[in-house]
């Protein structure tokens, strides 16, 4: 195969000088930002019974159906195929980054994608109950009410994994994670091989 | 019956579920009651819990939803959301 061999290929493996490759699309990006200041609104502004609650709710599950889409259609970093769930790949990863391994994922790295499939179905699940407790058949049924508020309370822990990975990424590869999800580039340090 | 005179009234007119239960409407005033009250008028009680210093119950009844609050103090129905 072409692409396995070295240099070829510069944005996959190979050793290269510090550069910048494309890596999120703009349809990543935007539903990314707009997901969090959705989550965000619901968690704190919104009142939790009244109607904009649920319309920032359905625009959430809207964002998050079209990524599961795009997961499938989507340029190649955006693809399941790129990260798929592998929690013995995210335990390798562990064990790489202890051993002081620096290689850059382009796209998400096998921790990261396990968090990104995490976060996903925690929302699903939120959005999912949150729509039950609208509809008769649910209307004030506890367990309902309850599943919604422990899955929005995982979110919750997994927003501070998310960003505390992101932090410990960002430092130990040089990678300018929160940027990349700005701009769509990351930033490969000199030196720093990728996969 | 414990409130003969609601169930009459709503035995005569027999509108939508919101405005059956009118505010001023006296339902008791504690949960129990408020519970026995509405399962006597016909509505599903899914839940009854404390807000605000109120309390809320979450009924259902032909298909309709609504949230009901009553003021523990007076055992009347401050607010009917539906």
């Amino acid at each position: 195969m072409m692409s396995d061999m070295p240099g070829l290929n510069l944005a996959e493996g190979g050793r290269d000088s510090a550069r910048l490759v494309r890596v999120w699309d703009p349809l990543v990006r935007v539903i990314h930002w707009f997901v969090l200041v959705g989550v965000l609104l619901n968690a704190v502004v919104t009142d939790p019974e009244g109607d904009l609650h649920e319309i920032v709710g359905y625009a959430i599950l809207g964002l998050v159906m079209l990524r599961l889409v795009w997961g499938f259609l989507g340029v190649q970093t955006a693809r399941f195929t790129a990260f798929p769930p592998n929690p013995r790949a995210a335990l390798a990863h562990a064990g790489e980054i202890l051993r002081g391994d620096r290689t850059v994922h382009l796209s998400h790295n096998p921790l990261g994608a396990l968090m990104a499939y995490n976060i996903w179905a925690t929302l699903i699940v939120i959005c999912i109950t949150g729509i039950m407790m609208g509809t008769v058949r649910f209307f004030g049924v506890e367990w309902v009410e309850e599943l919604h508020e422990l899955a929005f309370n995982w979110l919750m822990v997994s927003v501070v994994l998310h960003v505390g990975g992101v932090v410990l990424d960002q430092r130990r590869t040089g990678v300018a994670l929160v940027k990349a999800m700005i701009t769509g580039s990351k930033n490969i340090p000199d030196g720093i091989s990728t996969k | 019956m414990k409130f003969p005179f609601i169930a009459a009234a709503l035995l005569v007119a027999a509108p939508a579920l919101a405005a059956d239960l009118a505010p001023e409407m006296e339902l008791g005033k504690t949960e129990d009651a408020v519970r026995s009250a509405l399962t006597e008028l016909g509505y599903d009680v899914r839940k009854i819990e404390e807000e605000d210093g109120e309390i809320e119950a979450y009924v259902v009844k032909d298909g309709e939803m609504a949230e009901v609050y009553v003021d523990p103090a007076t055992g009347k129905v401050s607010k009917v959301k539906g």
